[in-house]
């Protein structure tokens, strides 16, 4: 079985418990204005040009069967094999189970010592709910911690099949106004707050259920306001309760700006600068004000550097 | 709250902190550098003859930017030199009783003794350069060796200058047996050489034998009538001084140094100071200011002083000001050359490496109260090159030493001290003694308490001369040859003369290269290069051994290497108990991704022929950009955990480790062994060697020791670091390697350096998981780690203003060096380095 992969990092510290290899996944349901991994969205394999390697040597001209109209671009690859300075790249790489194991297994010292393991996430990993199925449970297998990022667009029944199957899920909640939601993400949210409620839910009911961490990211404009953290803050605790472990809201950041760019995509948050830390303090003050144990809440990222 | 990032955070440099007024003034004092009217120039000195020699070349043979001076300075130390009175009899002696008769009286009599301001510690000037006490028909038979076109200096630079590295019998690089000069004097060592010549035969004490003996037995005097002129010293400025505190201080210092070093220590004042007075005579025996003569384990050896002192009421605070003083000392090592060039001297670690903490006798963590005391010292100075710390870490390492190691590296920009990782390290010392048959002197129960030299060099203590320095081959240069049939791919040049050398065969005749069909012939090629290259260099390295052997005695160092006493033989002789001589493979990475690209681009993708590949190498890639693109880019590299990438990596470290044992010096019996070590030669040389496989023009940097080539990390930390743990041997399957399962075929050790964005370190919670990366590199990693914990933008703000970021630290190879003072190539070469953010 393969899973089109579009990212393996390593020695990641931002997508659960310590030391990780995060696994990113080719295609999402949602588009988040937002999104800071534009090239996940598509579930279709695509190519990239980073023109500052570019050479002009015009391999991919020669060997395009197309002209290298990127209006039919197929990614078939053939330019990106001929591109002698990398600078065409192919988005989205078909890995078969037992191999992508073998190369997150290849960082276990260090999950070992830190506590950490391996993340899938994407995209949205239950778009390929049968790779990443076998996936959480050959890592399982070899001993190595598992944590499923999702954005909770799915099926309650693949949600609950893939958790059972992980030792932590990162469930991303980012909006609670639904009108809101869909404008900012292209659907409505009713599915996924059912879909985090059951989770809940079907926790209870298991001898050894995964833990839970929500995670919120502030983006100015759009997340970053106290209405929506205090009502996402009673929703969980609300309909979570004690199941959830960690509340992470997540400072905005622009670094992914570049590959808006490559994308050939205007991003409308291309020069928003980073929250000022005041603001982050607030917004932890509120989402600890809202019904959630506040000692479990925690602001992960950056802040502008004040002046 | 998590929230200390920013886009561009400027990195406070870091500062000293918490010094006393007398240490601050001792450390500013020391920073006023030429504007000092004291310092410790070296100071020339003379026998008075026609032939004279005082300045000995041999010894900067591995300096390749000194080849150029080594004429003029020999002829401007002899100018400076003034003469010393002989005794009737000097002529009469052998030339190490010449010499050490010499030297303590140039130390005792002729170099001022004066105690800075305040300072708690004796023993200031110290660097000299001597005559070497020739008669003149001595003085013509090493000329003969060394001098004219097929003198052994020509051979040095021809080597250099054809790209092969560089080779010569080098001073420092060893730790010395300070702990016997603690527990016995140098009375007690005086005794025993006094009972060694009793007990000889009458032909040896009128021969070699006996004449070595009595020139140590005059070295082991000369630390104590220094001490007896400092003690005056100290006395007379007791009586000078109003403040009381001070002029206790004095007549306690005074006392100190009517015992030791010649007594016993009893105190940890005692202690330091017969520890440095003993020092820094090594300095003066072999007229070479510091470079990696170490102190060893300091936190072991001084504990029962630190103790008894503290338990007799010693503040700890004192302790640790004692030891803030040493520090200082230490630093007026780069005082030798204050006049020359930029920064007074001052542009890289000499490497007076002190090692800390690591594995004790019983198995267990051997950290103590002085460990941290040391710790806390080296917090408290840093910025400051002088001595260089070197923390040995294993898997029993407590959280609390981690904790404030991560601490102190998130605080620094180089950071303040190299990491050693013992597993790895034991590993390698373990597969020396197998190889070189001294399982007597390096086993199971003994091998915990190896320490580093100079930069990372591991060696046994006090009874080991290993040479760390003295070898250093450009592994690269043989994939060149393999590509010739044994021919320079490009002319070589002098570049003091500016003319083209001639070209000959300089490797083995392999054949035409165009003519493999497939890679293995190549490979076969490349080996046979190598191991030819390697006889090479033990063959132009025995020309300075020898003549270092015949003329070069340090009867002096030789009292504080075991084996030099009971062989009666000069440490220079081979007479230390384990002598080895490093070949240090330099270019590691590069030739790595350069058999991978020939492999690749030629065989596997067929992008080009062989014979296409040779002359774009020719041309410099001249015209070749695709296929320069196509190895710079699409050819695997060593460095991203790419399992077949880094098994050609191993392939090429087994092969040349392994040719290294298949040697000895001839003249000393000395075994030769593989490490891997830089220096700065991957910087220099890499204007020298001819463009290569891998994408690399000539005139951009090689590949530095064991680190992947710039840019080829991708992965990230923990997959440079596996990589590296795999070229070194990895882990045997079974379990069963050189030490536990590890295997480690660099028993020197191997330089690595990775530099994190300071992002990694913001928070306890990422200082955590950096805290688990490092418990990860013992389990997969190399033998040492240094970091540099650096914002490319800040570094770029100090290339701008570069005044307002003169104590910017920065690790370049196992030395830290300031960033400011190192050259605009290097610094942008360090920029580039910086990575570890995501591609």
């Amino acid at each position: 079985m393969t899973g089109r992969v579009l990212n393996i990092q390593r020695m990641s510290t931002e997508d659960g418990p310590g030391i990780r290899t995060t696994v990113f996944l080719k295609g999402c349901p949602l588009r988040c204005t937002w999104c800071h991994n534009p090239e996940s969205m598509s579930a279709a394999a695509q190519v990239v040009v980073r023109e500052e390697r570019c050479i002009k040597c015009g391999s991919c001209l020669e060997v395009c069967p197309l002209e290298c109209d990127t209006s039919v671009c197929k990614a078939c690859g053939l330019c990106v094999d001929d591109c002698p300075t990398a600078a065409r790249e192919l988005l989205g790489c078909d890995w078969e189970v037992g191999n992508l194991v073998r190369e997150v297994a290849k960082d276990r010292a260090y999950f070992k010592t830190s506590g950490g393991g391996v993340t899938i996430s994407g995209g949205e990993p239950s778009m390929q709910a049968g790779f990443t199925g076998a996936f959480l449970a050959r890592c399982r297998d070899e001993g190595l911690h598992t944590a499923l990022d999702t954005c909770g667009a799915c099926g309650p029944d693949v949600l609950t099949s893939l958790a059972g199957m992980t030792r932590l899920v990162l469930f991303d909640l980012k909006l609670f106004d639904t009108t809101r939601h869909r404008e900012y993400t292209g659907q409505g949210n009713e599915r996924i707050l059912e879909n985090l409620a059951t989770l809940a839910a079907w926790m209870d009911g298991q001898q050894a259920p995964p833990s839970l961490w929500v995670r919120t990211p502030l983006v100015p404009g759009a997340t970053a306001d106290d209405t929506n953290i205090r009502d996402i803050g009673r929703f969980l605790a609300d309909s979570v309760g004690t199941r959830l472990e960690k509340w992470e809201l997540c400072a905005f950041n622009n670094l992914c700006r570049e590959q808006y760019r490559r994308l050939g995509r205007t991003w409308e948050f291309a020069t928003e600068p980073l929250m000022r830390r005041e603001d982050l303090l607030h917004l932890q003050e509120t989402a600890a004000a809202s019904g959630v144990d506040p000692t479990i809440i925690r602001v992960t990222g950056a802040s502008r550097l004040e002046e | 709250m998590a929230t200390t990032g920013t886009v561009r955070p400027k990195v406070p440099i870091k500062q000293p902190h918490s010094l006393s007024p007398r240490v601050k003034w001792l450390r500013d004092y020391f920073f006023e550098g030429v504007r000092r009217p004291w310092n410790n120039e070296f100071q020339c000195f003379t026998t008075g003859t026609a032939w004279d020699v005082v300045y000995d070349e041999v010894t900067y043979y591995i300096v390749p930017e000194t080849y150029a001076f080594l004429q003029p300075f020999r002829a401007s130390a002899l100018q400076a030199a003034r003469p010393v009175p002989l005794p009737a009899d000097f002529w009469g002696l052998t030339l190490p009783e010449r010499r050490a008769w010499f030297i303590r009286e140039v130390m005792v009599s002729q170099v001022p003794q004066e105690i800075l301001p305040g300072d708690l510690v004796a023993g200031g000037r110290f660097n000299i350069l001597a005559s070497r006490c020739w008669k003149r028909d001595e003085v013509k038979g090493r000329d003969k060796e060394l001098l004219g076109s097929r003198g052994t200096r020509a051979a040095v630079k021809e080597f250099h200058d054809r790209g092969f590295g560089n080779a010569g019998a080098t001073s420092g690089h060893l730790i010395p047996d300070y702990a016997s000069v603690l527990t016995k004097g140098w009375r007690g060592i005086h005794q025993e050489l006094q009972a060694r010549l009793d007990g000889m035969e009458r032909r040896d004490r009128d021969g070699p034998k006996g004449a070595q003996v009595r020139a140590m037995m005059t070295a082991a005097t000369m630390p104590r009538d220094l001490a007896t002129r400092y003690a005056e010293v100290c006395r007379q400025a007791a009586g000078r001084e109003s403040d009381q505190a001070r002029q206790q201080e004095l007549h306690q210092m005074a006392a100190n140094l009517d015992r030791v070093p010649w007594e016993p220590a009893n105190t940890f004042w005692e202690a330091i100071q017969a520890v440095w007075l003993s020092h820094m005579l090594v300095l003066s025996d072999e007229n070479y200011p510091g470079a990696g003569v170490s102190f060893g384990r300091m936190d072991q050896y001084l504990l029962p002083f630190w103790q008894r002192s503290i338990a007799e009421g010693m503040p700890r605070e004192f302790g640790k000001e004692v030891l803030r003083c040493f520090w200082v000392h230490c630093n007026t090592v780069y005082d030798a050359m204050i006049q020359v060039g930029g920064n007074q001297g001052i542009t890289a670690g000499f490497g007076q490496l002190i090692t800390l903490s690591g594995i004790g006798a019983d198995g267990c963590d051997a950290t103590n109260d002085l460990t941290w005391a040391f710790l806390e010292v080296v917090d408290e100075m840093t910025p400051i090159l002088e001595p260089k710390p070197n923390v040995r870490l294993h898997r029993g390492s407590p959280e609390a030493l981690l904790d404030k190691v991560v601490d102190m590296v998130a605080g620094s920009q180089g950071a303040p001290f190299l990491l050693n990782f013992d597993e790895r390290s034991m590993a390698g010392m373990m597969r020396e003694a197998d190889r070189a048959g001294v399982q007597d002197r390096i086993n199971a129960g003994n091998v915990w308490d190896y320490a580093s030299v100079g930069c990372l060099e591991n060696t046994m203590v006090g009874n080991d001369r290993s040479g760390t320095v003295d070898v250093n081959l450009n592994l690269l240069k043989a994939v060149e040859l393999a590509l010739t049939g044994g021919w320079d791919l490009v002319p070589a040049v002098d570049p003091v003369m500016g003319a083209t050398y001639p070209r000959r065969q300089v490797g083995a005749d392999t054949g035409d290269a165009t003519r493999f069909e497939t890679f293995e012939a190549f490979f076969g090629a490349y080996e046979t290069q190598t191991r030819q290259m390697i006889r090479q260099a033990v063959e132009l390295y025995e020309r300075s051994e020898s003549v270092r052997a015949r003329f070069c005695p340090t009867p002096y160092v030789s009292c504080l290497v075991r084996g030099c006493a009971d062989k009666a033989l000069d440490v220079t002789q081979g007479g230390a108990e384990l002598s080895f001589v490093t070949i240090e493979g330099v270019t590691f990475a590069t030739t790595v991704d350069s058999l991978l690209a020939v492999k690749h681009l030629v065989f596997d993708e067929q992008r080009c022929t062989m014979g296409e590949l040779t002359q774009a190498l020719r041309d410099n890639w001249v015209g070749h950009q695709k296929l320069q693109a196509f190895a710079q880019h699409r050819s695997p590299k060593y460095g991203r955990d790419d399992d077949a990438a880094d098994a050609m990596a191993l392939r090429v470290m087994e092969l040349w480790a392994e040719e290294t044992w298949h040697h000895r010096t001839r003249s000393t019996g000395r075994q030769f062994r593989p490490g891997m070590l830089s220096w700065n030669y991957w910087a220099g040389d890499g204007f020298v060697m001819a463009a290569s496989p891998d994408g690399r023009p000539k005139g951009k940097f090689l590949s530095n020791a064991i680190c992947p080539t710039d840019g080829a990390d991708t992965k990230g930390p923990t997959a440079n670091t596996n990589s590296v743990g795999k070229a070194l041997g990895g882990k045997a399957p079974g379990g069963n390697g050189d030490w536990g399962e590890w295997l480690n075929l660099l028993p020197n050790g191997a330089s690595h350096t990775i530099t994190f964005n300071p992002s990694m370190l913001r928070d306890p919670e990422h200082q955590a998981k950096f805290k688990a990366f490092l418990r990860g590199y013992v389990e997969n990693g190399g033998t040492a780690l240094q970091m540099n914990v650096l914002d490319p933008d800040v570094l770029r703000e100090a290339q701008s203003h570069p005044a307002d970021y003169r104590h910017l630290l920065v690790r370049v190879t196992g030395y830290n060096a300031y960033f400011t003072s190192i050259g605009r190539e290097l610094q942008d070469e360090i920029i580039a380095r910086e990575s570890h953010r995501g591609v």
